[in-house]
C-alpha cells in the first residue's frame, strides 16, 4: 500500500482530538439540583455504565472516521492488487496522450490517413479511462501544444476536442517530447500514470536516435507507464523539396530562371512527373521529368517572364492526383519585380576599365531593358557630388581612398538596405581603406586588407576559381557551369585579406582557398568585396562569362527585398520599418484567409512587427496597416517530413527492447498494455465513502447524546420590562 | 423615597422607585371609605391615636380635633391605629426546593426580594406588615406592625433564612394561622411543590380564620418549560433519589404532569377563594409587581370577593 500524498497522513494526528474530548468529558454527566422531582418520569433511566460504553463507542467511531479521512486524503493505492477481491478499490489512472500531428501524419494509403488511424487508436485508449480521471492531451509538432492539462476525463468533451485537431504542416521535433511528457506526468495527481505516444514512427525521427534521447525516453518510463502506439502506413511520396531563383535580374520585362527540385521518397521509381511553374496562380511553364529513381532527386528549370513591377507569387506544383501526401507537392517563393534598377559605378581610374562593369550588367538587358536598368559611371573624385539614395547598388573599383565623411555616408547607405560591391586594384591604398572601414567598430568592408599577392604560376597563368562553392544565390549559376568553362577564369593577383568576424567567403581560389569574394551584412544591407580587380590587369575574369553572371546575380541579390526569401512553417515572419510607422499594428493575412494583427515594436531605433509562428504553408500577406497594400511571403512545409517511411514493426520493437517502454503494434497489444499498467487499485474514493458512513453514524449517535445546554443568566432585580 | 431607606439587603431602590404610589388594595379586611384607601370594619374598637391629618371634605366631623382648632384655627382630624391600617402577613416558604435556580437567582432569593418589596409597599401606605418564614416548621414569625422600622427586622429575618427540607405545607399553614390573632391579609410566597390536597387544606384553614389569602406561586422558568437537552442527573433537593435520564425523552411526560398539577392547584385556589398568581423568576421583579398590583386593582371582584 502506498500513498499518493503521504504528507497528508499527518492529518491522522487529529485522532488525538476525539480522544482528548473523550477524556475531558469522561464521567461528566451534567448534574443539577432539582426541586420538581415529583414530575419526573423515573421510567427512563440511563445507567452510567451504559453512558460510558456509548461514549467509548462514539469516540471509537470518531477516531476511525478521522484515521480513514486522513488515509483517504493521502490517496492510498496498491500497485499490485491481484490479491484484492474485486469491488474493493478502483482501477484508476491518470492518462497522458501525445498525438503526433506532424504533416507526415497526413499521409494516406488510399483508405485513411495516419492521423485518422491515430484518432481510432486513441478511441481504444479512452475506452479504458474512467470518467473523472485526470487526462492530458498533447499535440506534437515543431513544438508541443498541450491541449488539455490534467482535466477530468469526460468522454464527449474529449472526443470533441480530439476531432477538432488537424495535422499541422510542421515537422516533428522529437527532442523536446520526453521532457514535456515527463513534466506533465509529474504534475499529474494520480495513483498510476500512463503515457501513450501515438505516432507514425517516421524513420527519420526514430531510427538512430541520439543516445541522450533514448535515455530521456527511458527516464520518462520511470515517471509513468509508457506505451508507444505506432500508426503505420506506406512510404511512397513525391515532393518538391526546393524552388529557388537561379538567374535573372528581377525587374520589369525580364525573364528569370527558377529551379525546382523533385525528390522521390518512395521505394519505387516514378515516371513522367510533370512540374508546373506558376506566377500569381497562372501557369507560366511546365516541365516533365521522365523518371525519378527511388530516393533520387531531379531538378527542372522553370522560366518566368515578368512584365509588371511588384511582388509576384511564384510556385512549383506537382501535377498529380495520386500522391499520398499533398502538403509537399507545392513549393513557393516570392519575386519582387523592380520597375528600375540603378547602379553607380565609381571608378578609381579613368582608363576605361569601368566599362567592363557596365557591359557585364547590361549583358542580358537587351534594348528593352535599357530604360529601366541604368549604370552610371563616375570617377572617384566626383563621388561627393552624387546622391547615393538615387542608386540601388554602388560598385567601387580600384578606388584609392575615401574621406571619413564618405565612409560614414556609405555605411549609412548600406545600413538602409542598399548594396555595395568593392573591387581591388593597383591604386587601392590598403592602409587608408583599413582605417576608413573600421569606423564605429563594425568595418564597412568584410575583410582587413593585408598585402597584394601574386597567384600566377611560373608561366604567368593565374589560378582558377574553386568549383566547390557554397549554396549562395550569387554563385548558384556558376555551379551549373561546365567545369572547363569555369576554369577559364584565371586570377593572377589578389589581395591577401583577413576576413572580419561575421563575414563569409563566397568565391575562393582553388588550391590556396584564398578568398576572392567575401560578403557581410551591415544593417539591412550587404557588402561584397572582391580581392581582385574589375578589369583585366589582375585577372581575365572580366572577359569570361563568369563576370556578368556573378555581377548580375549580385545586383539581383543586393536589390532583393526581405520577403523574397521563403520561410518554413514554424518560422517567424517579421515586417521591418525604416521609420516609425503611423499605424501601431501590422496585419498578416494567413493562407486560410484569417487576419492576424501584430503590434509594431521598437528595438534599437528599428521598428519591427513580428508574427511569431507561421502555422500554415502558403502565401501570407504582410501589410503595414489594414488598408495598406500587402507584400506576399512564401511559407513552405519542412521537407524533412516528406520522407514518410516508418520504422518497420520489428525495428520499432527492437528500438525499445530491454526498456520499460511498451510498443503496441496492434489493438490487442494496446489492450494488454492498458491492462498491465492498470494493475494497481486506488482506495481513496471507497475510503471517503466509509468516512461519510462513519460520520453519519456518529451524527445519529451523537444526536442521542447532545452536548451542554446553554445556560441563561438572569438578574430579576436589574432587568427592566 | 429611597434615600430615606435603611440599609437593607432585599430592597432594591430601582424596584421601589418603579412601584411608585402603587398600593396593595386589600378587600374584606379594609372596607368602607376613608380619605385614604381603607376604612376599618372595626371602627371605634381601637382608639389608639396615631397622628393628625389636615381635614378634608368627607372626613367625619366627629374626628376633628377641636383642641388643635382652638390653638391653630385650622381643622385637623385625628387618626387611630385600628382605623387606618390593615394587617398583612407575608409567608415565605424557605424549604430546600425553593433554593433551585436555573439562573443566578434562586426561587428563594427571588421570594426574598418579592417579600421585602411587598412589605415596603404595605408600610408605605401606613398599614401593618408581618413576616413568617417556614420550611419543615415555622422558623420565624414577626407579627404585623406599621412602624417603618419593621422593615429592618424583615430584612434581617430574610437574610438569616437557611433552607431545609419540608414535610407538609398544610401543617405550617395551620401553625401560622394559629399564630395570627387578627384577620389579616396573607401573602403566601412558595413553589408549592407538595400535595395539592395538602396545600388546599392549609389554605382553607387560613380562609376559615377570615384571612384574605393571596398565593404567589414562585416557579423557575426551567421548571415551567423543562428545556434540558443531553444527559442529566437530577438531584432531588429535599432528599429524593437522584435520577439520571435524557430530559428530551421525558419532557412531554413532565409537562403533562406539571400541567395537571398546576390546573389542580389553580382550581383548588378558586374553590377556596384564594387569589392565585404564578411568579416566573426569570421576569424582572418591578415588572412583575406592577402587573400584580394592577391586576388586583382590576379584579376587585375576584374569587375572594364572592365569599359571604
Amino acid at each position: 500500500m502506498s500513498f499518493l500524498n503521504p504528507l497528508l497522513l499527518f492529518a491522522a494526528l487529529g485522532v488525538a482530538l476525539p480522544i482528548l474530548a473523550h477524556l475531558l468529558n469522561r464521567n461528566k454527566v451534567k448534574r443539577t439540583d432539582w426541586a420538581a422531582m415529583q414530575f419526573l418520569n423515573r421510567s427512563v433511566r440511563i445507567r452510567s455504565r451504559q453512558l460510558r460504553l456509548k461514549d467509548f463507542i462514539l469516540m471509537c467511531v470518531r477516531c476511525l472516521a478521522i484515521l480513514l479521512l486522513a488515509a483517504a486524503l493521502a490517496k492510498p493505492f496498491m500497485e499490485k492488487a491481484e490479491q484484492v477481491p474485486p469491488g474493493i478499490g478502483e482501477s484508476r489512472a491518470g492518462v497522458i496522450i501525445a498525438l503526433d500531428a506532424s504533416y507526415s501524419m497526413a499521409h494516406s494509403d488510399g483508405t485513411a490517413t495516419r492521423f485518422e488511424r491515430a484518432i481510432e487508436k486513441i478511441a481504444t485508449i479512452t475506452e479504458n479511462i474512467h470518467p473523472g480521471d485526470p487526462v492530458s492531451l498533447v499535440l506534437l509538432g515543431a513544438e508541443q501544444q498541450v491541449l488539455a492539462r490534467n482535466v477530468a476525463f469526460e468522454p464527449g468533451q474529449f472526443d470533441e476536442l480530439l476531432l477538432d485537431q488537424q495535422v499541422s504542416p510542421e515537422s516533428l521535433d522529437l527532442d523536446g517530447v520526453p521532457e514535456t511528457l515527463k513534466a506533465l506526468a509529474e504534475s499529474m495527481d494520480a495513483p498510476q500514470k500512463e503515457i501513450y505516444l501515438v505516432t507514425d514512427m517516421q524513420a527519420r525521427d526514430w531510427d538512430g536516435q541520439a543516445e541522450w534521447l533514448g535515455a530521456a525516453f527511458e527516464n520518462l518510463a520511470e515517471s509513468a507507464s509508457t506505451t508507444i502506439v505506432p500508426v503505420l502506413g506506406g512510404g511512397d511520396n513525391l515532393a518538391i523539396t526546393g524552388l529557388e531563383l537561379v538567374s535573372g535580374v528581377l525587374r520589369e520585362d525580364t525573364v528569370a530562371r527558377y529551379r525546382a527540385t523533385v525528390r522521390n521518397f518512395g521505394n519505387n521509381p516514378v515516371t513522367n512527373v510533370r512540374v508546373e511553374g506558376l506566377a500569381d496562380d497562372i501557369t507560366v511553364d511546365t516541365k516533365t521529368i521522365p523518371s525519378i529513381a527511388p530516393g533520387a532527386s531531379e531538378t527542372v528549370s522553370l522560366f518566368a517572364h515578368f512584365r509588371n513591377a511588384g511582388p509576384v507569387r511564384i510556385s512549383a506544383e506537382l501535377e498529380t492526383d495520386s500522391d499520398s501526401l499533398a502538403e509537399d507537392n507545392t513549393r513557393r517563393t516570392v519575386a519582387i519585380i523592380r520597375d528600375k534598377v540603378s547602379v553607380l559605378s565609381v571608378e578609381g581610374e579613368t582608363d576605361g576599365s569601368g566599362s567592363f562593369i557596365a557591359a557585364a550588367l547590361r549583358a542580358r538587358g537587351g534594348q528593352s531593358g535599357q530604360e529601366n536598368f541604368s549604370v552610371q559611371s563616375v570617377p572617384w573624385i566626383d563621388l561627393p557630388s552624387q546622391d547615393l539614395a538615387n542608386f540601388d547598388v554602388v560598385v567601387m573599383q580600384n578606388v584609392p581612398d575615401i574621406t571619413p565623411e564618405q565612409a560614414s555616408a556609405f555605411e549609412s547607405y548600406v545600413r538602409a538596405g542598399h548594396g555595395l560591391i568593392w573591387f581591388a586594384g593597383d591604386k587601392v591604398d590598403a592602409a587608408a581603406w583599413n582605417k576608413r572601414s573600421a569606423l564605429d567598430g563594425l568595418p564597412l568592408l568584410p575583410a582587413v586588407i593585408e598585402e597584394t599577392v601574386s597567384t600566377s604560376d611560373a608561366l604567368g597563368v593565374g589560378r582558377p576559381l574553386d568549383p566547390a562553392m557554397p549554396d549562395h544565390p550569387v554563385c548558384r549559376p556558376l555551379r551549373s557551369l561546365p567545369e572547363d568553362l569555369l576554369s577559364e577564369t584565371r586570377l593572377r593577383k589578389v589581395l591577401q585579406v583577413k576576413p572580419a568576424a561575421g563575414s563569409s567567403t563566397v568565391l575562393s581560389l582553388v588550391g590556396t582557398a584564398a578568398p576572392v569574394l567575401l560578403e557581410h551584412s551591415v544593417g539591412r544591407g550587404q557588402v561584397f568585396m572582391f580581392t581582385t580587380s574589375a578589369d583585366s590587369t589582375w585577372n581575365n575574369m572580366a572577359v569570361t562569362p563568369v563576370f556578368p553572371m556573378v555581377l548580375q546575380q549580385m545586383v539581383t541579390y543586393l536589390t532583393a527585398r526581405e520577403f523574397e526569401t521563403s520561410r518554413l512553417v514554424g518560422d517567424s515572419l517579421s515586417l521591418s520599418y525604416v521609420d516609425q510607422p503611423d499605424a501601431s499594428e501590422a496585419v498578416f493575412d494567413t493562407p486560410s484567409g484569417d487576419t492576424v494583427a501584430v503590434p509594431v515594436l521598437e528595438h534599437r531605433s528599428h521598428y519591427v512587427a513580428m508574427l511569431d509562428h507561421a502555422r500554415e504553408s502558403g502565401f501570407y500577406l504582410a501589410r503595414v496597416s489594414l488598408q495598406a497594400p500587402g507584400l506576399p511571403v512564401a511559407v513552405n512545409a519542412h521537407t524533412a517530413e516528406s520522407d514518410v517511411r516508418s520504422l518497420a514493426p520489428a525495428d520499432a520493437l527492437r528500438r525499445f527492447e530491454g526498456t520499460e517502454i511498451a510498443v503496441a503494434q496492434s489493438d490487442a497489444d494496446l489492450g494488454d498494455a492498458v491492462a498491465q499498467s492498470r494493475g494497481g487499485r486506488s482506495f481513496w474514493f471507497h475510503s471517503l465513502l466509509v468516512v461519510l458512513g462513519l460520520l453519519l453514524l456518529e451524527t445519529v449517535m451523537a444526536s442521542r447524546f447532545p452536548k451542554k445546554r446553554p445556560k441563561a443568566k438572569s438578574n430579576p432585580t436589574t432587568e427592566t420590562t | 423615597m429611597s434615600e430615606h431607606l435603611p440599609d437593607t439587603n432585599y430592597l432594591d431602590p430601582k424596584v421601589l422607585q418603579s412601584l411608585g404610589d402603587l398600593e396593595l388594595v386589600a378587600r374584606e379586611v379594609v372596607e368602607g371609605l376613608r380619605v385614604g384607601s381603607h376604612r376599618s370594619p372595626l371602627r371605634g374598637f381601637s382608639t389608639e391615636f396615631a397622628h393628625h391629618r389636615q381635614y378634608s371634605p368627607g372626613d367625619e366631623i366627629r374626628d376633628i380635633d377641636w383642641r388643635v382648632f382652638g390653638r391653630t384655627d385650622r381643622y385637623y382630624t385625628k387618626l387611630y391605629e385600628a382605623e387606618t391600617n390593615f394587617d398583612c402577613t407575608i409567608l415565605v416558604d424557605a424549604s430546600a426546593s425553593m433554593n433551585y435556580g436555573s439562573g443566578k437567582v434562586s426561587k428563594l432569593e427571588y421570594a426574598k426580594f418579592l417579600a421585602a418589596s411587598l412589605a415596603y409597599v404595605v408600610l408605605k401606605q401606613r398599614d401593618s406588615v408581618g413576616l413568617s418564614v417556614f420550611d419543615s416548621e415555622v422558623r420565624e414569625y414577626l407579627p404585623p406592625r406599621s412602624a417603618m422600622g419593621v422593615i429592618l427586622e424583615i430584612d434581617r429575618l430574610l437574610r438569616d433564612v437557611k433552607p431545609t427540607p419540608k414535610t407538609s405545607i398544610a401543617k405550617q399553614l395551620h401553625d401560622i394561622a394559629l399564630m395570627m390573632k387578627r384577620r389579616s391579609f396573607v401573602i403566601l410566597i412558595s413553589d408549592l411543590f407538595s400535595d395539592v390536597d395538602d396545600i388546599r387544606a392549609g389554605l382553607d384553614h387560613l380562609r376559615h380564620d377570615g384571612h384574605n389569602v393571596v398565593v404567589l406561586h414562585t416557579l423557575d422558568p426551567y421548571e415551567i418549560n423543562f428545556p434540558f437537552k443531553g444527559t442529566w442527573q437530577f438531584d432531588g433537593m429535599e432528599g429524593e433519589e437522584p435520577l439520571t435520564t435524557q430530559p428530551e425523552r421525558i419532557r412531554d411526560d413532565y409537562l403533562a404532569s406539571f400541567g395537571e398539577y398546576m390546573e389542580a392547584l389553580k382550581a383548588g385556589c378558586v374553590a377556596s377563594h384564594v387569589d392565585y398568581t404564578t411568579v416566573d423568576t426569570s421576569r424582572p421583579l418591578d415588572g412583575l409587581l406592577s402587573e400584580f398590583f394592577h391586576l388586583r386593582q382590576s379584579t376587585l371582584n375576584g374569587p375572594s370577593a364572592a365569599r359571604p
